[in-house]
């Protein structure tokens, strides 16, 4: 749906948490995952294992869900949110402001990930809104849209907040960009609506975003069900993760995006996708940059360095070679484009130009692993058919 | 205003032996940055590196970033200065007033809008992110389209309107009612698209194709074959269509002269390169107070040369030699041009009676 997912295109992935708070994470990651781990075992497994932005603690009658630094450059946010079985009494001393009702019975998505979370738990009939309807890739979604269960809200400051408090949801859901995005999300909340933060874009390690469904669980109160998913989806990852290693002795090096003008945004080493590749047997050439968002290079600079490069993925929305070519001319000296390896993710693209790959794509980490490693290593898998990713010719 | 004229000409006495010295200067200047150019660049090369490549010989990466990034830059930074600074000059004469530029005409707002509708306007219908997949030209056909279609009703207006002044007035007028509309245009477009927009007026220079450059080379040429032409003329409206009008200048005749030369160099360049901004106005006072003079024989030559060499040198401070990012062009054009607008200002107080 709409720009979000393909600004997630762009920014998402590049654009992820602060760079004192990653290495801090980088540092204490290994430690952390054995005490959360241990902890969990207690509780029988409800604890938030890879995910850095938010924790969900099951308590006697409610459950307590904690998300922090929701949005880029956040610094000790922290939202408490208490999630309380419909028909249940809320304990003493909470603030109803910050009491969701569980299961939830209608939501509105602002961004399409939410979406395909949503979906994989059955509760799709739940949403009735979403933020740019002609975005939407989900067939049963696109036909709710077209029925007219399903309401175009708008997006940012274009919200439509009188189709909002009519649909009069239990819940907004909103990702943030910014803190600027406060200023549209603060009118929604003055009109009672309850807010909740997605920062799953914000997540770096692959399985730390698909995590985000255990939130999702607590809210349709299937959290076995979200369990289950999530806990398929990380064998699946590190199976695959541990076979690429295995069975790979050459490091293929990537290169990503395009070049707008004589600029080339780069996602930093730390994004989501520059994990991705190095999972998938790669070797990111700007592995060692370290930023919260895409960094501007001169496109001579990226140039030079991209004579390297072995592939090409995430082209922009390009479908076919020459479209490269009308870009910029010059690319056609990559090697990487001579030899005709260059792959983009949009192979599950619709006419309208909804891409499959940001809707669904954090809830499948471990397809788009084995994507990128059928790519960069043709002879690992015997089935080579992909599944967001295509050639270009 | 014809005494103002004479006194002028007293304080300005033009100098053979001055402009013999300057002249050869602002070449040498021109050459020095023109090789800098290509010397500097995010990607640190050795002197002998950029040798062999320019010979033909180098590994391929030196010599696609010599042959194919640099040098058609560098070409391209000497063809805008010289065009903006040259259309920048006949506006300025030609409204009689030392703020006119080569935008007052609204050729950069239309070029925007052409390009808002492109880059902005898609939003509603297709991904952000297929803006990427926008070719090359279609931006510039954008920029081109827009801006021609404000060059025609500005021409009509020239044409019809008897005081210059209300020209200039419409013109700035007419600017702001199309950045209106592309404010609107902004205000419902997503963030992608947004940044990708605010880019484009950040301008560029290192992105044109060799049929591009070609393509610049020419219609830069055209408009330097109108200036050259409008030397006389211009020389006359130095004193108020008035006096032109009174010594015979036909008014309406050298006003299509000056618009046609002004729009396509400007048009132009903004169609490839974006908005660049303040070259156009500053150029010509460094022009001016260099030469000291208003006798356009000596300043079209003069300004072709200082815009160049200006252009250049904003350029290879916006590749930050060394540094692996680089930063938009025009807001090192911008940065240079408001000091010396500044300086030219306090500096010389009759200086504003030329106008």
């Amino acid at each position: 749906m709409n720009s979000h997912p393909v600004i997630h295109a762009s920014y998402r992935y590049l654009s992820t948490m602060c760079l004192s708070s990653l290495l801090m994470i980088l540092m204490s990651c290994s430690a952390r995952n054995e005490t959360k781990r241990n902890n969990s075992d207690l509780q029988e497994n409800n604890g938030v294992f890879y995910a850095e932005r938010f924790t969900l603690v099951r308590n006697d009658g409610y459950s307590k869900l904690t998300i922090t630094d929701p949005w880029q450059g956040a610094e000790d946010v922290t939202q408490v949110w208490y999630l309380i079985r419909r028909g249940s009494v809320a304990p003493p001393g909470i603030d109803p402001q910050n009491i969701l009702f569980v299961p939830l019975q209608k939501i509105i998505c602002m961004s399409s990930t939410h979406l395909s979370m949503i979906k994989a738990l059955d509760e799709e009939h739940t949403i009735t809104g979403v933020s740019g309807a002609g975005f939407l890739y989900d067939r049963t979604l696109i036909y709710r849209f077209e029925k007219g269960l399903v309401k175009d809200v708008g997006y940012d400051d274009n919200l439509n907040k009188e189709l909002i408090v009519n649909i009069s949801p239990d819940l907004v859901m909103v990702y943030g960009v910014g803190s600027e995005s406060l200023g549209y999300i603060g009118k929604i909340k003055e009109l009672g609506i309850k807010v909740l933060y997605n920062a799953d874009y914000l997540e770096t390690d692959p399985l730390g975003r698909a995590e985000w469904i255990k939130l999702f669980g607590a809210l349709y109160c299937k959290e076995e069900l979200a369990e289950e998913i999530f806990y398929s989806i990380v064998e699946e990852y590190n199976e695959l993760k541990d076979y690429i290693t295995k069975n790979t002795n050459i490091k293929p090096t990537v290169l990503l995006g395009l070049p707008f003008k004589d600029t080339w945004f780069i996602s930093p080493g730390n994004s989501y996708i520059s994990r991705m590749i190095s999972d998938a047997g790669g070797d990111y050439l700007w592995i060692d940059t370290r930023s919260s968002v895409s960094i501007p290079f001169g496109i001579e600079n990226v140039f030079i360095k991209a004579l390297d490069a072995d592939y090409w993925l995430n082209i922009g929305s390009v479908n076919r070679k020459d479209e490269i070519s009308a870009i910029d001319l010059r690319l056609e000296a990559l090697p990487c484009f001579k030899n005709g390896n260059l792959y983009n993710n949009n192979k599950r693209s619709n006419s309208k130009g909804a891409n499959d790959y940001w809707e669904s794509g954090s809830l499948k980490p471990q397809i788009i692993l084995k994507d990128i490693a059928s790519i960069l290593h043709p002879d690992l898998f015997s089935d080579t058919e992909l599944f967001y990713y295509r050639k270009l010719d | 205003m014809k005494t103002e004229y004479l006194t002028l000409t007293a304080t300005f006495q033009p100098s053979r032996t001055r402009h013999r010295l300057i002249f050869p200067g602002l070449i040498l200047l021109v050459l020095i940055f023109f090789i800098l150019d290509i010397l500097l660049g995010s990607v640190s090369l050795e002197v002998s590196e950029v040798i062999t490549a320019l010979s033909g010989t180098a590994d391929t990466g030196v010599e696609t970033i010599i042959m194919k990034f640099r040098i058609p830059k560098a070409i391209t930074a000497t063809v805008v200065g010289i065009a903006l600074s040259l259309s920048g000059l006949q506006m300025q004469t030609l409204f009689r007033n030392p703020m006119a530029g080569p935008y007052v005409l609204g050729i950069s707002s239309g070029a925007s809008l052409g390009v808002a509708f492109i880059v902005l306007g898609l939003s509603a219908n297709i991904s952000p992110d297929s803006l990427k997949g926008l070719g090359n030209w279609s931006l510039v056909a954008a920029s081109w389209a827009g801006a021609g279609v404000i060059m025609i009703v500005m021409l009509f207006l020239a044409s019809r309107v008897k005081d210059i002044l209300t020209v200039l007035i419409i013109g700035i007028m007419l600017s702001g009612g199309i950045s209106a509309i592309v404010s609107i245009m902004q205000y419902f477009s997503h963030e992608t698209m947004l940044k990708a927009y605010v880019i484009w007026t950040m301008g560029s220079l290192g992105n044109l194709t060799a049929s591009q450059l070609n393509v610049l080379l020419l219609s830069v040429s055209a408009g330097i074959i109108l200036s050259l032409l409008s030397v006389k003329m211009l020389n006359a409206l130095l004193l108020g269509e008035n006096y032109a009008g009174s010594i015979g200048l036909n008014i309406r005749f050298s006003r299509i002269i000056i618009f046609t030369g002004t729009s396509i160099l400007a048009g132009s360049i903004t169609a490839f390169c974006g908005p660049i901004g303040f070259i156009g106005i500053a150029v010509p006072h460094i022009a001016r107070i260099l030469f000291r003079t208003s006798d356009h024989k000596i300043l079209i030559p003069g300004t072709i040369l200082t815009g160049s060499a200006v252009m250049l040198l904003s350029d290879i401070i916006s590749q930050m030699p060394g540094s692996d990012n680089v930063l938009p062009v025009n807001s090192i054009t911008a940065l240079m041009g408001i000091p010396i607008v500044i300086w030219v200002i306090m500096r010389n107080r009759k200086y504003s009676g030329i106008f």
